[in-house]
């Protein structure tokens, strides 16, 4: 039987730090202004170490546990427990410092998908601070399970892999990320690689990817251009791109390129394209 | 020679002043929170301050590699204002367990009236509560009777004397504080407080034993150079090289070590300095390019 998230949690964590999670909770419930003034000490308290472990199936959705450490498992442990309210929540982000905020929102995947889960979305998708966008969206399957909800439709999931594109985060970090792709971000995506190259800055290597599995207009072009970019994980993303576009009438041009091709991996992606 | 400056306020300086202490060796400093010139007529005043030494304060820092810290405390003199006093006093444990917060202060005295004596022991508590050391402003007038009330109360308080820093002395106030087990600390600052001959005097008197130097430096006439130009003339009067190193490196970290937040290893090494990274989409490159800054 699959434990509870609770349970799961505690295993993780240990004897040791519940022994000092189960009297902060206790102190909580008896005045939930202690909540402000336990949060901030769990990494002190429990430790910042990672917890390993590989993709796991942990709560609602699965997350990635080398990307998690002991006080983010503590902190969900601690929130789940005590309950906490949106209103806590929203006043532990707002209250707090760089690395509570990514401690909060590390333990959104663990919690039910919510409001509140919408609202630090929101919150990420104004942020410039990398740790925040990497803790609220990457390494889980959390904004997948989101799209949808309220406060989070299609357009607000784009914008918020737009901004993923914008701070150069790979996308397989957000897990199912790939089947929210659709035209219309697609176009965002070649408008903000059009914008780069004239800046002379680098181009999101997932953009291939995904205007591949959606393409808009100007997609199949830049597809097949990819094909001779001189960046490794463009070409392969490029070449990945036009596999998820299923255009047999293309397979010339991965013929082509086949032979010159010095990679491994983007020859054997080339060599599926061709057949 | 790495420099640790204990007390400078640097919400009151320009980033400029960032760059010269990173170039004069400055790996770390704490901010106490303090009074910013002019009365704040609410709590939410505070909040907002506080949260600049937890946020913005410390990017700000980090961008010239150094590490910031800092203390938190209602500071005397507005402990005298009832608008906003007791609503400081019970914001406070939140940012207490904050991780950069090293200690409480500063508290202590500044006019010597009722209200700042009740604020300051009530501080003491707060520290206590929360396992951290205290940082002590003394008044800046009457400060020898304002530096033996403030240990006074220390004492009525049961606070132990080894986690009390008692800043702003002089050489009146070394003959008090040096046998007492607490921590010295000395401001050096323009034409007030202390100054680098002085000090210099007082080293070659007293050593250098629970004893710290700083600059205070504020939004008034300050300098935050004060700590490396006092190191000059240490060394220019033949003051050994190690003495120097624990007065501003190995003396200030020790005192806040007691905090069990203060890691020396990290400190090692200067802080993370990515010019790239922003704030809350802030950065203090104001749209200037990164390589060419």
């Amino acid at each position: 039987m699959k434990p509870s998230t609770l349970d799961d949690l505690a295993a993780r964590l240990g004897a040791e730090a519940l022994g000092t999670l189960q009297p902060a909770a206790a102190g909580i419930q008896a005045d939930r202004a202690r909540l402000a003034v336990v949060f901030p000490g769990l990494p002190r308290k429990v430790g910042r170490e990672p917890v390993r472990g590989g993709v796991t199936a942990l709560g609602p959705g699965r997350l990635d546990l080398d990307a998690f450490r002991r006080c983010d498992l503590a902190a969900a442990w601690l929130l789940l427990t005590t309950a906490a309210t949106e209103a806590e929540l929203l006043d532990l982000y707002a209250h707090g410092d760089i690395e509570e905020r990514a401690m909060l929102l590390r333990t959104l995947p663990v919690l039910p998908v919510a409001a509140v889960t919408t609202r630090l979305f929101g919150e990420v998708q104004r942020s410039n601070i990398v740790l925040h966008l990497e803790a609220g969206v990457c390494d889980s399957d959390l904004f997948a399970r989101a799209v949808g909800h309220a406060g989070f439709d299609p357009a607000a999931a784009n914008r918020l892999l737009l901004k993923l594109a914008f701070l150069d985060l790979p996308l397989r970090r957000v897990f199912d990320a790939g089947r929210h792709a659709n035209p219309e971000l697609s176009r965002m995506l070649i408008d903000l690689a059009t914008e780069r190259e004239a800046a002379g800055r680098p181009v999101w290597r997932d953009t291939w990817r995904l205007i591949g599995a959606a393409p808009c207009p100007g997609a199949v072009a830049r597809l097949v251009g990819g094909l001779e970019h001189g960046d490794d994980g463009v070409r392969l993303a490029a070449a990945e791109g036009l596999l998820a576009l299923a255009r047999t009438d293309l397979a010339p041009f991965a013929a082509e390129r086949l032979p010159r091709e010095p990679r491994g991996d983007v020859r054997a992606v080339l060599q599926r394209l061709a057949r | 020679m790495p420099i640790f400056e204990p007390h400078i306020h640097m919400f009151s300086r320009i980033t400029d002043d960032y760059e010269r202490l990173s170039l004069a060796g400055v790996r770390a400093v704490l901010e106490p929170a303090f009074w910013l010139g002019q009365p704040r007529t609410s709590v939410g005043s505070f909040v907002d301050y506080f949260e600049t030494l937890i946020g913005w304060e410390r990017h700000r820092a980090q961008q010239f590699g150094i590490h910031h810290f800092c203390t938190m405390a209602l500071n005397p003199r507005e402990a005298n204002d009832d608008r906003v006093n007791k609503d400081v006093l019970a914001i406070l444990p939140r940012y207490c367990e904050k991780d950069s917060c090293l200690g409480v202060g500063e508290i202590g005295l500044d006019d010597q009236t009722k209200a700042e004596e009740t604020f300051m022991a009530a501080q003491l508590e707060l520290a206590r509560k929360h396992s951290l050391p205290a940082l002590v402003h003394t008044p800046h007038r009457d400060k020898k009777k304002g530096f033996e009330r403030c240990i006074a109360i220390v004492r009525d308080c049961n606070f132990p004397m080894e986690r009390v820093l008692l800043d702003h002395g002089n050489e009146e106030t070394i003959k008090i504080t040096r046998d007492l087990g607490c921590w010295s600390g000395f401001s050096i600052y323009p034409n007030t407080k202390m100054d680098p001959a002085r000090m210099t005097s007082i080293v070659l008197e007293y050593g250098v034993e629970r004893m710290v130097i700083n600059s205070a430096a504020d939004w008034g006439v300050s300098d935050p150079m004060m700590v490396p130009r006092t190191v000059v003339k240490l060394e220019q009067a033949g003051v050994a090289r190690d003495r120097i190193d624990q007065l501003v490196w190995h003396n200030p970290i020790a005192f806040f070590a007691q905090s069990g937040r203060l890691d020396e290893a990290m400190l090692a090494q200067p802080a993370r300095a990515n010019l790239r990274e922003t704030f809350d989409g802030n950065s203090v490159l104001r749209g200037q390019d990164p390589d060419k800054v």
